[in-house]
């Protein structure tokens, strides 16, 4: 409905609204600075920007989603995120020892895939456990102050998981020095390694796909409807559980999907998600609370920030100027750069 | 240190004599007295009065009084401080700071300490109180992030990860006086915050907690009291802060780690929240658990964290009022056996 009452439109008329709001101003300023910054510093502040946002987005994608239609803010979203880069070194390690010995061009070319998609289904079951172990319980018991219990739920996930893998694996870095063993590519005088690449085909495939399943398809629907209104969505027929279960496991999946696809950056180590976290919540509380689409603009615009930071201010300081830039903007906005599209969530 | 929840509703309260209407004025119970009491002179009874197992019941007393000052928010105005292990770095740095560079006596700094921690808090609650409690909880958080941050980076003043050496309290090298210290502490802080508890703030924070539509329209100002208890919460941690600059003689940035929060509001919610008294009464057998796993377990490390994150989990599900609740309702039916 509100996209044919837009079409109507012109376009120029939409595209100045638009460009004015505070969420168009940012992009605009951020596009300014980036080419200010890639012409000034050299082009590879926007190789970096693009490479890593992809990835954030992915990760804040599945952030905002739990919390627009589960009303969770997940503390434990970086967790998935370190189970992901774990299944991911468990598949592919074993496969690389084995071409050490026996090379095959098909394999090596494959089995970084392999050990990505594997991530997301395991990160995906894993959201389903919890949310059928944890969350449905607390749903049964008591939907008070739904918003900070569920919040310190989380926080307690979070501490279980990053210990048990400690217990299990030990506080060793596993990591790989590369995916795909090849030269790297040159892209404007940067020197791009293939891993790169495919982190950001990845995650444009993956932003693709998840559009057009959240837009297109009846199951992706009913997960808007599901954020829109609980009970509305009860009313026609759509199966809740089925549904919050799923909205899990796909924030679960792909953010280990993140994980695994960086792997050859972030080692997997017990608190190898902590940094994805805060990347992930800064980027929400940016864009908003519960504003999907939004969240992979601000996944870029963070990617930017700290990659300004640590090129002009120095490494170490990408989490003090990325908070005050937030804090700053939320003087002036306080419901986020892109305000909130779904309702209740200021309510709670 | 229990205190009597019904110590505000007259005809439930016990005051037969003078010294009861003290006790209860100050929200501490006949139980709770004797709990206070056997707490000062287990410094002197045999297992208690070896030097690590006094270091134990000096971390265990100054986890207790960080849960009371952190519950005094969670509990009553249901907003989450997530920074609050920054904010008691940052009373613990100011502290430190100043005996270390313009040698000012520790018993001063640790009050002074209390100041700039007290400020960014007002600051923090200023920004972020204005919203939703799930916001200030996660802006609280960034503002810790922050902090943390900066200490780790401004290595000239800090002296970064390398660690900042501040003088103690007193020359002498056994605990027993610093766990006197630290109880006194605890006390000081569960007596404040217990008045204000019990006044008409009090009131105004738990109608807050509840339902801040509601409050708001029986003419309540939700920002004024929520920046009012936060503010009070962020200078007990600053002070809190400043006795652990000086009690263990090091600070590094690892103080104002998220998982130090983490500890905090795992023993605040456990204790029973909306009690004030609940944390710090778990807390002292739980830091004995702890030790004794962390020292009879070393090829486990994580092994109480663990623990801790499943309790807060099954907690927050299934005993949502914690120890404090759990207390009350056996304290009940004691009652009622005697009543037959």
């Amino acid at each position: 409905m509100k996209e044919e009452a837009l079409l109507k439109e012109p376009f120029l008329v939409v595209f100045k609204r638009w460009i004015t709001s505070a969420g168009g101003i940012t992009i605009l300023l951020a596009i300014v600075v980036a080419i200010v910054a890639a012409i000034d510093a050299g082009p590879f502040i926007l190789v970096n920007t693009v490479v890593t946002g992809g990835m954030w987005a992915l990760l804040s994608l599945g952030l905002s989603l739990v919390f627009g239609v589960m009303n969770i803010p997940n503390f434990a979203h970086g967790e998935f995120f370190l189970i992901g880069s774990l299944t991911a070194y468990f598949t592919f390690n074993p496969i690389r020892l084995y071409l050490k010995d026996n090379p095959s061009p098909f394999l090596s070319a494959i089995a970084p895939l392999l050990g990505i998609f594997l991530a997301f289904f395991v990160g995906a079951l894993l959201g389903v456990i919890l949310e059928k172990l944890v969350f449905s319980p607390l749903r049964k018991r008591s939907r008070d102050q739904w918003v900070m219990n569920s919040f310190l739920l989380t926080v307690g996930i979070s501490v279980v998981i990053i210990n048990n893998v400690q217990l299990i694996w030990g506080a060793n870095f596993r990591g790989v020095p590369n995916y795909w063993n090849v030269d790297p590519l040159n892209f404007f005088g940067v020197n791009l390694s293939v891993d790169r690449l495919a982190a950001f085909l990845l995650a444009v495939v993956t932003l693709i796909i998840f559009w057009y399943f959240m837009r297109r398809t009846q199951t992706g629907r009913a997960v808007r409807a599901v954020a829109q209104d609980e009970t509305g969505a009860l009313l026609v027929g759509i199966n809740l559980n089925s549904i919050l279960s799923l909205t899990m496991a796909l924030s679960a999946g792909l953010a280990a999907m993140a994980g695994a696809s960086l792997l050859f950056i972030f080692p997997a180590y017990p608190t190898a998600g902590l940094k994805p976290l805060y990347v992930a919540w800064y980027v929400v509380i940016l864009v908003g609370l519960g504003n999907v689409s939004a969240a992979v603009v601000g996944g870029f615009i963070v990617a930017l920030l700290q990659t300004l930071t640590s090129f002009y201010v120095g490494t170490g300081w990408e989490d003090v100027i990325p908070t005050a830039v937030i804090i700053i903007m939320l003087i002036f906005k306080p419901s986020g750069l892109f305000g909130s599209e779904v309702k209740g969530i200021q309510e709670k | 240190m229990e205190n009597n929840a019904q110590a505000a509703i007259p005809g439930k309260t016990l005051s037969n004599g003078r010294f009861s209407a003290i006790l209860n004025s100050v929200g501490i119970t006949p139980t709770g007295l004797i709990m206070i009491v056997i707490l000062l002179i287990l410094p002197f009874i045999p297992p208690f009065n070896e030097e690590h197992i006094l270091r134990w019941l000096v971390s265990a007393a100054l986890l207790a009084a960080q849960a009371i000052a952190f519950d005094f928010t969670t509990g009553y105005i249901n907003v989450v401080n997530f920074g609050f292990a920054a904010f008691l770095g940052v009373g613990a740095y100011t502290s430190g700071l100043l005996a270390v560079n313009l040698g000012l006596s520790p018993w001063i700094g640790i009050f002074v300490g209390a100041i700039p921690a007290a400020l960014i808090g007002f600051l923090t609650g200023l920004l972020t109180l204005r919203l939703r409690g799930i916001f200030a909880a996660v802006m609280a958080w960034f503002v810790g992030l922050a902090l943390l941050g900066l200490t780790r980076n401004l290595v000239d003043l800090t002296r970064g990860p390398m660690g900042l050496s501040t003088p103690t309290l007193l020359e002498t090298s056994s605990n027993r006086p610093y766990f006197y210290i630290v109880v006194a502490m605890m006390l000081i802080t569960y007596v404040v915050l217990r008045k204000i508890i019990s006044s008409r703030y009090g009131l105004a924070f738990r109608a807050i907690g509840q339902n801040m539509d509601a409050a708001r329209a029986s003419g309540i100002n939700p920002t004024y009291y929520r920046v009012f208890n936060f503010t009070v919460q962020c200078l007990f941690a600053g002070w809190l802060g400043g006795f652990y600059a000086h009690y263990f003689g090091i600070l590094t940035p690892q103080l104002m780690l998220t998982a130090r929060t983490v500890e905090v509001l795992a023993i605040a919610y456990i204790g029973g929240r909306g009690s004030l008294w609940g944390g710090a009464a778990v807390a002292f057998p739980f830091i004995f658990l702890i030790e004794g796993l962390r020292s009879n377990l070393t090829e486990l490390p994580g092994l109480h964290l663990v623990i801790y994150g499943l309790l807060l989990v099954l907690v927050m599900i299934f005993y949502p009022g914690g120890f404090a609740a759990f207390y009350q309702r056996a304290a009940a039916w004691v009652k009622g056996l005697r009543g037959k």
